[in-house]
C-alpha cells in the first residue's frame, strides 16, 4: 500500500459545479465540464494513412475522418485534428492504458500520444448557444454550414480551440489546453449571460 | 428661461409624425429639464422645444446650432450622460431619447449662449488657414512649452470622462448570404428580394428606425406612405426566420473576403446598460453579397453667414417635419439650386409651416415645380448674408433684380445630394463624376459588393427601389439561388434636376466650408494662393473635413472651389480617398471583453490552487501565472523569503512547479535525424533512457532556444523548451517537418499541458522523492545518475517520467504526473519532503539558483546572440548540417571583439548590481563610444553573501579578473564590477552528480 495516494482534479474545480443560472433568467445556453473521458492524439506515420484507416475501421468500427469531422458511433470517438492527425476519445478515466490499448491497436500505422490531461473539455448547449459562441468563434454555426459531426481547429477569444458539434439542440463541445480552461470558462460564461447560462452537469456517455 | 421665441416650447407640431405622444420622456441638457416624445432624437427635442444653439465652434467659438438630422451632423455634439459614463462630441441627431438622458454642451465658456472665447472671432482674420504652421514656428523652445499647452487648451471639443468605463463592451460574428447596408427604399427592396428567395440576410441600418428617408419623406408606395411601406416591409423581413435586422447599427468599414466591421449601439439609448448586456458590440460581418445602400447626404452651399443658427439643411427640416413632426422655424427660406428644395417648401407648406420665400439659384424652373407652394419665388437668386445674435432673423439675397432682405428664422439649404459610397471606396477604387447629377458615385466597387439606390445616385425613389429590387436578386442569383419573382412596388417618379452652385461669391460675411473645423472660403482660396492646390493638400493645409464629421457636408463644396479656383474641373481636381471608420467607432468596441485582466487569457498552472492555497505570490510570466515566492508570516520582504528558499534548496531540498516549460513529445523513426537538423549538437545519438541539453539556431545564425532532449524509448522523445519560446519553437518544428524535410517519419505534438511537473532540487531530493516513487523503480545514483531519463510510477502505480536534470545547479529531478494530479502532487512532496526539510520554492528562487550557476535564460537569449556569444561555440557540431549553421559562419558573427558571455562581481560587495547596466572601460568616458557590452541578469546571491550578475561583454571570456564599470544612466548607478566566469557555484558540477 503506497504512503501517498494522489487525488485528480478538474482544471476548472468548484467552477463547474452545477449552479442555477447567472442571470436569473431561463437558460439560454448551459455549460458543463466533460470528465470521465481519455483522450490521445493519433498521427499517421509516413505513408500509413490508408493503412491506419483500416486499422481503425477493423478495431473500432468507424471511418477515420478524412476532413473536418468527428466521428461519435462507436466507443471510440476520432475527431478530425489536422492533415492525418486526430483526437481519439475513449470512454476511459485512464489515460495511459487507453494510450497503450491505442498502440497496440494500431502499432506501426500511427503514433499515439496522452493528451487526456493536456486538455479540458466544455460542453456548451442551449438554444442561445451559437449567440453566445458568436462572440468568439469566427466559424459559421448556422445549421446550414455546421452540421452535428462538424469539427474545426481554430481559436477564441485568443484561445486555441478544438471543437466538434454532438447534436442539433445545438451541442457542441470543445477540447481547450487545460491551462486556458478557466480563461475559457470565464469567456463563455460571460458572453452567455445575457441569454442566462447555467452550470450544468454532463451526461456521461 | 429667455424671452427669446426659440427658447419657448411649442415647436411640436400637432399631428403626425412617428413619434408616440403618450410616451413623454424628461431629459437634460446643462442642468435644465426639457422633454421630448418616445421615437424623438435629442436634436428632435431640442428642436421642438425652441433651442437653437448646441454648441459654439472649434476655432472662432461661434455660436452653432443643429444643421442635420442625421450622422453627418458637424456642429451640434454634446457630452452624453455623465460622470465615467461622459461620451464627448456626440452627435444630437442620432441620440436616441431616452427618459433620464443628460447631455452637456462643449465647447463653451462660461457656456455656448454666452462664450467670451467669442473672441477668437475678433481675430479671425489672422488664425486662417495654416495660422498655426506658420506662427507656432519659432521659437523653437516655445513649442512644448508654450505653445502646444496654449492649444491644446483652445483646441479639442469634448472632454473625455478621464475615468474607467464602468460598461462591458464585445465582439460578435455573423455570417450571411446578403448583407444589406441601408434600410431606405434600396435597401428594403434589396432585403425584401434577397429574403423572399430564402437567402440568409442581414439588414444593417445607423438608424433606430428602419426606413431610411422613407421615414422622412412624404412619398407614396403601393398607395400607402413611404413610413407604412416600410413599416410592412420590416414586418415581413421579421417574420422570415433567415433574417437579421440590425438597427442602430454602422457598417464602418469594408475589408478582405467579404468581411464587414459593424458597430451596434446596443445600449446607448438606455442610462445604464441592462444586467448582462454590453453598452456597444463590435461585428465582424462575413457576406457572401453585399448591397450597398446607404442612401445619400444632402450637402450645404457656401455662403455669407451660413453657420448662423437656424440654417439648416433642407432635406433635414423636412426629416424634423415628417417624421418628429417639428417645426424647425416658424418662417422657412428654402434656398436651393435643384428640385429637391421645391419638395421641402412643399411639404412644409402642406404641415402649415410659413415658407417666406423659395431662392432658386437656377434662372429658370419648371413649372412642374410650383405646384403645391406657397411665398415668393425668387429665381437666379443667392443668399449672400444673414443677419441674428443667436439664431438667425433674416436673409439677404441677391437677384439679378438687387438685394432684398427677407425675415426668417430658419434657412432650408439644399445643395444636392451626395451618395454615401464611402464603403465602396475602402478598397481603394476611385469614386466617378456624374455631371448630370453633379456628384460622385461609386466607381468599381469591391468583390461581392453590389451599390443601389441614391448611393449609386439614384436620386429618385421609384429608381431607387427598382435598384434595391434589382440588386437584390442578382446577389441571389450569383449564390445560385433562385430570385424570388414579386411585382416591383409602385412609386410616381419625379424629376431630379440640378445645377450646382458650390459658393455665392456675392457673398457678404464669412461663409463657411467645414463647419465643425471652422474651414471658410476665404481659407480655400488661400490655400490655392499658397499651392496647396491638390485636394489632399488643401484637406491637409486647411483642415477641411478632417474633423469627427469627416466633412459629409463641405468636402464636395470645398473641391469644387478648388477646381474653379485653380481652373480645372471636379475630376480633374478628384477626391480625397476613403477610409473606414465610415462614423467614429470608440476604442472600447475595438478592445471588447479583452480589457484588464482579459486583457489576455491568463494560463495556470496544474499546481495553481495549492500555491495559492500555500499564500504564495504570484507573478505574470508570459501568458502563464506563475508563484514567485511562498512568503512566510514572520519574513520582512520578498528578498528575505527568496534568500531562506534558495538557502533551503542548497542545504537541504525545495521543489518548484515548471510545468510552463514547452514539451513536445516526438515520435517515429526518424526523430533522432530530423533532431540532428533542429539543433546545433547531436541527438540520433542519445542512448534511450538518457536526457541531453541541446541548442538550436534560427536560419540567420543567432540562437532561437534551448532545453533538453530526453529518449524514452527508441522511437520516442520528449523536447522541453524555454516558456518562453514554446510556441515559437513548435511553429519552426512544423515549418521544418511539412516544408523542409516531408520525408522524415516523425510525428509530434505538443504534451505542455499534459504534465505537472515539478523541479524537486537540493541534497536531500533523491531521500524525498524515494517516499513517493514506487520502489520497483530505482533512481539511486548508479540506476539514475545525472542527465538520466525515463517512465516510472509513483503513489502506487500512477504513470510519471523522471528526469534527473537541474537548473539549479544541485542534485535534482524533475519528475512530470499526469496534470489532474498536480495540486496533489505538491501537496504529496510537502508531506514526503518535511522530514527532509522541503520547502516550496518560485521562479524568483529559481532565477536567483540559475544565475548562480551561470545557467542561460531568455535574458541572454534575446535573438541577438550567437552559440559563440554564449559560450557554447563547441557544441556545434562540425559533422552534419543543421539549421542555421552556414549562416552563423558569417564573418561578422565570428568577429572576436562580439560581445560574449561571462559573470559579474561588484569589487564592493556590499554594493547592488542593476540589469541593464552597461559595461565601460575604468577611466573611459561614459557614452556610447566606449559602450563594451551589458549585464543581462543579476540577483543577490545568497550562497555568496552579494549581489551577482550575468552578461555580455567584448571579448569577455578573456577578461576574466579584469575590472569595469557598470553604468546605469537611468537609476543614476555607477559600479566597478570584476569579470568572472559565470558559473559562481559548484564548477566542476559535483553537486549534480551526487
Amino acid at each position: 500500500v503506497p504512503s501517498f495516494i494522489l487525488t485528480p482534479a478538474s482544471s476548472l474545480g468548484a467552477l463547474a459545479w452545477p449552479a442555477a443560472p447567472v442571470s436569473g433568467a431561463a437558460p439560454g445556453v448551459t455549460v458543463a465540464e466533460r470528465t470521465g473521458i481519455a483522450l490521445c492524439n493519433v498521427l499517421a506515420r509516413r505513408d500509413a494513412e490508408a493503412q491506419l484507416a483500416d486499422r481503425v475501421r477493423q478495431h473500432f468500427g468507424v471511418a477515420l475522418p478524412s476532413e473536418p469531422r468527428h466521428t461519435a458511433t462507436s466507443p471510440v470517438a476520432f475527431a478530425w485534428a489536422g492533415p492525418s492527425q486526430w483526437l481519439a476519445l475513449g470512454q476511459e478515466t485512464d489515460g495511459r492504458a487507453f494510450e497503450l490499448q491505442l498502440r497496440a491497436s494500431l502499432a506501426g500505422v500511427a503514433s499515439v500520444i496522452d493528451q487526456s490531461d493536456d486538455r479540458a473539455i466544455v460542453r456548451v448547449g442551449g438554444p442561445r448557444a451559437r449567440d453566445a459562441l458568436a462572440k468568439g468563434l469566427h466559424i459559421d454555426l448556422h445549421p446550414s454550414a455546421f452540421r452535428p459531426g462538424d469539427a474545426a481547429v481554430t481559436a477564441v477569444a485568443y484561445i486555441g480551440v478544438h471543437f466538434w458539434q454532438i447534436d442539433a439542440s445545438p451541442t457542441y463541445e470543445f477540447a481547450v489546453f487545460r491551462s486556458f480552461a478557466v480563461a475559457f470558462w470565464d469567456w463563455i460564461v460571460q458572453a452567455a449571460a445575457e441569454f442566462g447560462v447555467a452550470v450544468v452537469q454532463a451526461p456521461m456517455r | 428661461m429667455s424671452a427669446s421665441p426659440y427658447e419657448q416650447p411649442g415647436f411640436r407640431l400637432a399631428e403626425g409624425g412617428l413619434v408616440d405622444r403618450r410616451v413623454v420622456l424628461a431629459f437634460n441638457l446643462d442642468g435644465r429639464s426639457f422633454t421630448g416624445l418616445s421615437g424623438d432624437t435629442l436634436a428632435s427635442a431640442l428642436l421642438a422645444a425652441g433651442k437653437r444653439i448646441i454648441g459654439r465652434s472649434f476655432k472662432y467659438h461661434r455660436p452653432r446650432g443643429i444643421i442635420t438630422a442625421g450622422s453627418e451632423e458637424p456642429n451640434a455634439l454634446v457630452e452624453l450622460r455623465s460622470g465615467a459614463r461622459r461620451e464627448p462630441n456626440s452627435r444630437v441627431t442620432t441620440i436616441e431619447l431616452y427618459d433620464g438622458l443628460e447631455a452637456t454642451t462643449q465647447n463653451g465658456w462660461p457656456s455656448v449662449d454666452f462664450d467670451l472665447r467669442r473672441i477668437n472671432s475678433l481675430f479671425s482674420p489672422i488664425i486662417g488657414a495654416g495660422f498655426y504652421y506658420k506662427t507656432f514656428m519659432w521659437p523653437a523652445a516655445f513649442w512644448e512649452r508654450v505653445y502646444e499647452p496654449l492649444i491644446r487648451r483652445a483646441a479639442g471639443l469634448g472632454r473625455a470622462a478621464g475615468l474607467a468605463d464602468p460598461d462591458h463592451y464585445e465582439h460578435a460574428n455573423a455570417a450571411c448570404d446578403v448583407l444589406i447596408v441601408g434600410s431606405g427604399p434600396a435597401g428594403l427592396a434589396a432585403a425584401l428580394a434577397a429574403a423572399r428567395s430564402g437567402a440568409r440576410v442581414i439588414v444593417c441600418d445607423e438608424d433606430f428606425l428602419l426606413g431610411g428617408r422613407l421615414l422622412s419623406d412624404r412619398q407614396e408606395i403601393d398607395g400607402v406612405s413611404g413610413a407604412a411601406w416600410a413599416q410592412s416591409a420590416v414586418a415581413e423581413l421579421k417574420s422570415l426566420p433567415e433574417v437579421r435586422l440590425m438597427p442602430r447599427t454602422t457598417v464602418f468599414g469594408c475589408y478582405d473576403g467579404g468581411v464587414y466591421g459593424a458597430l451596434q449601439r446596443v445600449s446607448d439609448h438606455w442610462p445604464v446598460p441592462v444586467a448582462h448586456q454590453p453598452r456597444q458590440r463590435l461585428w465582424r460581418i462575413v457576406a457572401k453579397r453585399t448591397v450597398l445602400a446607404a442612401g445619400a447626404t444632402e450637402r450645404g452651399i457656401v455662403f455669407g453667414g451660413n453657420d448662423r443658427p437656424g440654417v439648416m439643411m433642407s432635406a433635414a427640416v423636412r426629416a424634423y417635419a415628417n417624421r418628429f413632426a417639428v417645426a424647425a422655424g416658424q418662417r422657412v427660406v428654402v434656398f436651393t439650386n435643384n428640385n429637391d428644395g421645391w419638395r421641402t417648401a412643399r411639404e412644409l407648406h402642406a404641415h402649415g409651416i410659413e415658407v417666406a420665400a423659395i431662392v432658386d439659384a437656377r434662372a429658370a424652373i419648371p413649372d412642374t415645380l410650383r405646384a403645391g407652394v406657397a411665398g415668393r419665388i425668387l429665381t437666379g437668386g443667392a443668399i449672400i448674408g444673414t443677419t441674428g445674435g443667436r439664431g438667425i432673423r433674416a436673409a439677404t439675397i441677391e437677384t439679378a433684380r438687387g438685394r432684398e432682405t427677407i425675415a426668417c428664422d430658419t434657412v432650408a439649404v439644399a445643395g444636392g445630394w451626395n451618395p454615401n459610397l464611402g464603403l465602396a471606396g475602402h478598397y481603394g477604387s476611385r469614386a466617378i463624376w456624374r455631371e448630370d447629377i453633379a456628384a460622385f458615385v461609386p466607381g468599381t466597387p469591391p468583390k461581392g459588393m453590389a451599390v443601389a439606390g441614391a448611393a449609386r445616385g439614384a436620386m429618385t425613389l421609384a429608381t431607387s427601389l427598382k435598384e434595391g429590387d434589382a440588386a437584390g436578386r442578382a446577389a441571389v442569383e450569383a449564390l445560385g439561388m433562385t430570385a424570388f419573382a414579386a411585382a416591383l412596388p409602385r412609386a410616381d417618379d419625379e424629376n431630379f434636376a440640378i445645377q450646382p452652385v458650390w459658393h455665392v461669391t456675392a457673398s457678404i460675411q464669412k461663409a463657411f466650408v467645414d463647419f465643425q473645423n471652422d474651414v471658410t472660403a476665404a481659407d480655400v482660396a488661400l490655400a490655392a494662393r499658397e499651392g496647396f492646390r491638390s485636394v489632399e493638400h488643401l484637406k491637409r493645409y486647411t483642415t477641411l473635413g478632417m474633423a469627427t464629421d469627416q466633412g459629409r457636408i463641405g468636402n464636395v463644396a470645398g473641391l469644387a472651389m478648388m477646381a474653379a479656383l485653380t481652373g480645372r474641373s471636379i475630376p480633374e481636381t478628384g477626391t480625397t480617398t476613403h477610409r473606414p471608420p465610415y462614423t467614429p467607432v470608440a476604442i472600447g468596441a475595438f478592445a471588447g471583453h479583452h480589457r484588464g485582466k482579459a486583457f489576455r487569457p491568463i494560463r495556470r498552472t496544474p499546481s495553481h490552487d495549492w500555491a495559492q492555497r500555500q499564500g504564495a505570490v504570484f507573478v505574470e510570466s508570459g501568458p502563464w501565472l506563475r508563484a514567485q515566492y511562498f512568503p512566510r508570516a514572520d519574513e520582512k520582504n520578498w528578498l528575505e523569503t527568496v534568500n531562506r528558499e534558495v538557502r533551503s534548496v542548497r542545504d537541504r531540498v525545495g521543489f518548484c512547479d515548471v510545468s510552463t516549460l514547452g514539451k513536445i513529445e516526438l515520435h517515429g523513426a526518424d526523430v533522432g535525424a530530423f533532431l540532428d537538423r533542429l539543433y546545433v549538437n547531436t541527438f540520433s545519438t542519445l542512448p534511450v533512457g538518457r536526457a541531453r541539453y541541446g541548442v538550436m539556431l534560427r536560419e540567420d545564425g543567432f540562437v532561437l532556444d534551448d532545453g533538453t532532449v530526453s529518449r524514452l524509448a527508441d522511437d520516442r522523445f520528449l523536447m522541453t523548451t524555454t516558456t518562453a519560446n514554446a510556441g515559437r519553437v513548435f511553429q519552426h518544428m512544423q515549418f521544418c517537418h511539412q516544408v523542409l524535410w516531408p520525408q522524415f517519419d516523425v510525428q509530434f505534438v505538443s504534451a505542455t499541458d499534459q504534465w505537472a511537473q515539478f523541479s524537486v532540487a537540493g541534497p536531500n531530493a533523491r531521500r524525498a522523492l524515494q517516499a513517493i516513487v514506487d520502489p520497483q523503480s530505482d533512481i539511486g545514483n548508479a540506476a539514475f545518475p545525472y542527465m538520466a531519463a525515463g517512465e516510472i510510477t509513483v503513489c502506487g502505480g500512477v504513470a510519471a517520467r523522471l528526469y534527473r536534470i537541474s537548473f539549479s545547479g544541485e542534485l535534482a529531478y524533475e519528475v512530470g504526473v499526469p496534470a489532474r494530479y498536480g495540486n496533489s502532487f505538491a501537496d504529496i512532496l510537502m508531506r514526503a519532503g518535511a522530514p527532509f526539510g522541503i520547502v516550496p520554492y518560485g521562479i524568483e528562487a529559481l532565477g536567483v539558483m540559475r544565475i548562480e550557476k551561470g545557467h542561460l535564460s531568455g535574458n541572454e537569449l534575446d535573438g541577438r546572440t550567437t552559440a559563440r556569444d554564449l559560450g557554447l561555440g563547441r557544441m556545434m557540431s562540425t559533422r552534419k548540417d543543421y539549421v542555421g549553421r552556414v549562416l552563423a559562419g558569417r564573418p561578422a558573427l565570428l568577429e572576436p571583439d562580439r560581445m560574449s558571455f561571462v559573470g559579474f562581481r561588484p569589487v564592493d560587495p556590499s554594493l547592488r548590481l542593476r540589469a541593464g547596466a552597461h559595461l565601460v572601460p575604468r577611466g573611459a568616458a561614459i557614452d556610447a563610444a566606449h559602450d563594451q557590452g551589458v549585464v543581462t541578469s543579476v540577483a543577490f546571491s545568497p550562497s555568496l553573501g552579494q549581489w551577482i550578475g550575468l552578461g555580455l561583454l567584448q571579448r569577455g571570456p578573456g577578461r576574466v579578473g579584469e575590472r569595469v564599470r557598470a553604468v546605469d544612466p537611468v537609476r543614476q548607478d555607477n559600479v566597478e564590477v570584476e569579470v568572472c566566469a559565470p558559473c559562481f557555484i559548484d564548477p566542476q558540477g559535483e553537486r549534480l552528480r551526487a
